[in-house]
């Protein structure tokens, strides 16, 4: 089968510029917003996935869905350390194992105005240790055990209320002194941290909220799992900190992942309309050249391919456009709500390879979609008549 | 006016009047929806009662007040009624199923709460049975709960020691309007509290909320102030604040991302109206010739030029017509979608429809006056030889 030549299809893409313009535009608009939600989405959990690691454990009381319901009670949480064999020890043999408080406090925001629900993490020494690799005081210093004092995550800073190194931070009655910025590639940037006893006095909090624990090498997981569940004196669910982490990405990243299909969806239906209607009058000013395609021997299958193709190439030039214009999207920061935890994150678009597949993907199925009915309909004209036509 | 001449120039393209009008359609459904949803998040905001005040935890919305604060609140002067409200956190058959539970003190609930209405069942059996509970009729509809049945939640917050579920007796269903959303459930803090102190789970004598109903006439900030100043210096410090206020920060906490999609929206919304204003404009350019001919044959100036433009409003009101239609009737499915994932508030406003209509309208100007003008201007040898 001899196939219309594509050069043919180019030139009447460009003879009608302006409407293949705006197919174009509108793909380009569609895709443009799927990539942005899904990059919104992509940032937003590459935050608490990509930091989140297999050889630390993490501790939540049985059945607990989130950090903030789960609760363990002091006594509890030590000799849940003391018991269980697959902590990692340190150089003086001291189980490398932490239990920490969490808090979602209510804090206003400088930047926009408003309330939001700021994470503060009461921590122990071994906190630090188990997070030396990624954790990083920036500015000032780590606060003093023992002290009312709290070191803030650098995305803090400058968007919410008494977060400067020297500020105050009130916490029910007590004063506590910011005295250092800290950083972390992930949720800990957007946290509070203070010694877990200081804070647990001043918020009169009597339990503690998980038990982190870097793990020894190998270990097997499906057993500590099974066996910290039928622990006797202190049953637990135990996660690897990546799984803890992702549980808590599940709300947010669901609402934006569905608004971003239906955007995309109903969009993608008015492209196509737009598409189909560019395409159609397309063929129409072209009837004569179809018949005289025919009459020279191209087959129905030929016609048929040149114009989906016509349609699909618009489709592409669109997809990328629309690529092209979410891209510089990549890094911006944005605020939004946690629905799992109901703080305040603060993550960038992250335009990933996945975003842009996607997208592209959909663009090329919005070309396939529109074209199909017009070039069926091209391919079924009969020559003669489609000759006469002036 | 010749009616039959614009249906039949509707209907000579009609795959492209119909893709066209649904292009308008969609645009125009996109607008109102959007803006339905920014606006439902003020929902909150609006319903609020001016006499009713909310007392907090300073700290946190997880940090609970103790009971012992109730009887101290309530005698300030000015508070007529106070509820409690405490988070229960339990869920059912599987932790995806996201709605609240509240334990209150069920004896004032609807006085605090007058927009609440029972709508199946018995109030006296709510108030009588110690495990009775009322649920939001949203919520009766997802589970198909009615009056008489027993409802078996896993606790979260409070797990019982047990290990097993808490079994609550359905005793009506209620129909609010925010601020009290229709996906809750209610039952009585005694019911928490009895469990709580015979050791079926781990219970500490407090709550998330104190909720005041003020008396009329009462100085409200005088009021606030005077319940904020009883715990100024702890053991846990309050912050009292109007009802509206409250429910003001939830609105700021959700994010950039509703006006972003808003936004979003908007753009792509005005994207799809300029391809259909292409459309309309490019139609009417293909009828030179055939304006040519009706000139010839003795149509005047006049009639040329309102063809033309009711031609382009009769697409623009099939397309607003779609767009609003289409708004109205997916709005209980959209509220009731948005209402399950936590955004209760969802609805069109009359508000709503009139800007669509004005959008429809404009879109009908737009792409009607200039080819209307150009048809009433043209010359009938001129357009007959240009369009041959």
């Amino acid at each position: 089968m001899a196939l219309v030549p594509l050069a043919y299809n180019l030139r009447s893409l460009w003879v009608r510029r302006a409407s293949t313009f705006l197919t174009v535009f509108s793909i380009a608009a569609t895709v443009a917003v799927l990539a942005g939600v899904i990059s919104l989405e992509q940032g937003f959990t590459a935050i608490f996935a990509e930091s989140g690691r297999r050889d630390v454990a993490v501790f939540w009381r049985p059945g607990a869905q989130d950090e903030g319901s789960s609760i363990f009670k002091p006594e509890y949480a030590d000799v849940l350390i003391k018991n269980s064999p697959d902590i990692e020890l340190d150089a003086s043999g001291q189980p490398l194992a932490a239990a920490e408080m969490f808090l979602a406090i209510l804090r206003e925001k400088v930047d926009a105005g408003g309330v939001v629900f700021v994470p503060i993490r009461g921590v122990q020494p071994m906190s630090f240790t188990i997070n030396a690799d990624r954790l990083r005081t920036i500015e000032g210093r780590d606060f003093a055990w023992g002290n009312d004092e709290v070191v803030v995550g650098r995305k803090l800073v400058g968007r919410i209320a008494d977060c400067r190194i020297g500020d105050v931070l009130m916490l029910n009655t007590t004063p506590f002194r910011v005295v250092g910025v800290i950083d972390d590639s992930g949720p800990f940037a957007g946290e509070i941290w203070g010694d877990l006893e200081r804070l647990r006095v001043a918020l009169k909090r009597d339990a503690y909220n998980r038990v982190i624990a870097k793990l020894k090498p190998d270990v097997d997981w499906p057993a500590l799992q099974e066996r910290q569940r039928r622990d006797k004196q202190v049953p637990a669910d135990v996660y690897s900190e990546l799984d803890a982490n992702l549980r808590a990405t599940e709300r947010l990243s669901r609402i934006l992942t569905q608004l971003g299909m239906a955007l995309a969806a109903i969009m993608g239906v008015a492209a196509v309309f737009t598409g189909i209607n560019s395409m159609l009058s397309a063929i129409a000013s072209r009837t004569h050249e179809i018949g005289v395609l025919k009459s020279i021997g191209f087959t129905a299958g030929a016609i048929f391919s040149s114009f989906l193709f016509e349609s699909v190439l618009v489709g592409i030039v669109g997809g990328v456009v629309g690529c092209a214009l979410s891209l510089p999207l990549n890094g911006i920061q944005t605020g939004a709500m946690n629905f799992n935890t109901f703080t305040d994150v603060t993550f960038a678009f992250k335009t990933t390879p996945t975003v842009l597949v996607t997208a592209f993907l959909f663009s090329l199925l919005l070309g396939i979609v529109g074209g199909a009915w017009p070039a069926w309909r091209a391919a079924r004209m009969r020559p003669t008549e489609a000759l006469r036509h002036e | 006016m010749p009616f039959g001449l614009i249906w039949h120039n509707l209907r000579r393209h009609w795959l492209r009047s119909a893709l066209t009008i649904g292009s308008l359609g969609i645009a125009l459904f996109l607008i109102t929806a959007l803006r339905a949803l920014v606006n439902s998040l003020e929902a909150g905001v609006r319903g609020a009662a001016g006499n009713r005040i909310v007392v907090g935890s300073d700290v946190s919305l997880w940090v609970q007040l103790p009971t012992s604060y109730q009887a101290k609140i309530a005698q300030i002067e000015g508070v007529e009624k106070l509820i409690k409200w405490q988070w229960f956190g339990a869920y059912y058959q599987t932790s995806a199923d996201l709605f609240a539970q509240w334990a209150v003190d069920k004896d004032v609930l609807f006085d605090v709460y007058p927009e609440m209405k029972l709508v199946a069942g018995s109030m006296d059996e709510f108030l009588v049975r110690r495990d009775a509970c009322l649920v939001g009729i949203e919520l009766a509809k997802t589970y198909g709960w009615k009056p008489g049945d027993t409802i078996p939640l896993l606790g979260n917050t409070y797990p019982r020691a047990d290990g097993g579920a808490w079994q609550f007796y359905c005793a009506g269903v209620y129909e609010a309007r925010l601020p009290v959303d229709n996906r809750s459930m209610f039952f009585d803090y005694a019911y928490l509290e009895q469990a709580g102190e015979a050791g079926e789970t781990m219970y500490w004598p407090g709550c998330m909320l104190y909720v005041a109903r003020t008396a009329e006439g009462a100085d409200q900030e005088a009021v606030i102030q005077a319940i904020d100043r009883l715990y100024e210096n702890g053991p846990y410090k309050t912050k009292t604040q109007p009802e509206s206020e409250f429910n003001r920060q939830f609105v700021t906490m959700v994010g950039n991302i509703p006006a972003l999609m808003a936004a979003i929206g908007g753009a792509v919304s005005f994207a799809i109206v300029m391809a259909a204003l292409n459309t309309m404009l490019m139609a009417a350019r293909e009828r030179t010739r055939d304006l040519g001919i009706m000139k010839a044959l003795g149509f005047t100036d006049g009639t040329a030029f309102a063809l033309m433009l009711v031609e382009s409003f009769a697409i623009a009101a099939a397309g607003g017509l779609i767009g609003v239609g289409t708004a109205l009737a997916t709005e209980s499915a959209i509220a009731f979608q948005l209402s399950a994932n936590l955004f209760p508030g969802y609805e069109i406003t009359p508000d709503m429809i009139m800007g669509a209509v004005a959008a429809a309208i404009a879109i009908g100007l737009v792409a009607g006056i200039v080819p209307a003008w150009r048809a009433s201007r043209l010359r009938a040898v001129e357009a007959i030889r240009a369009g041959a």
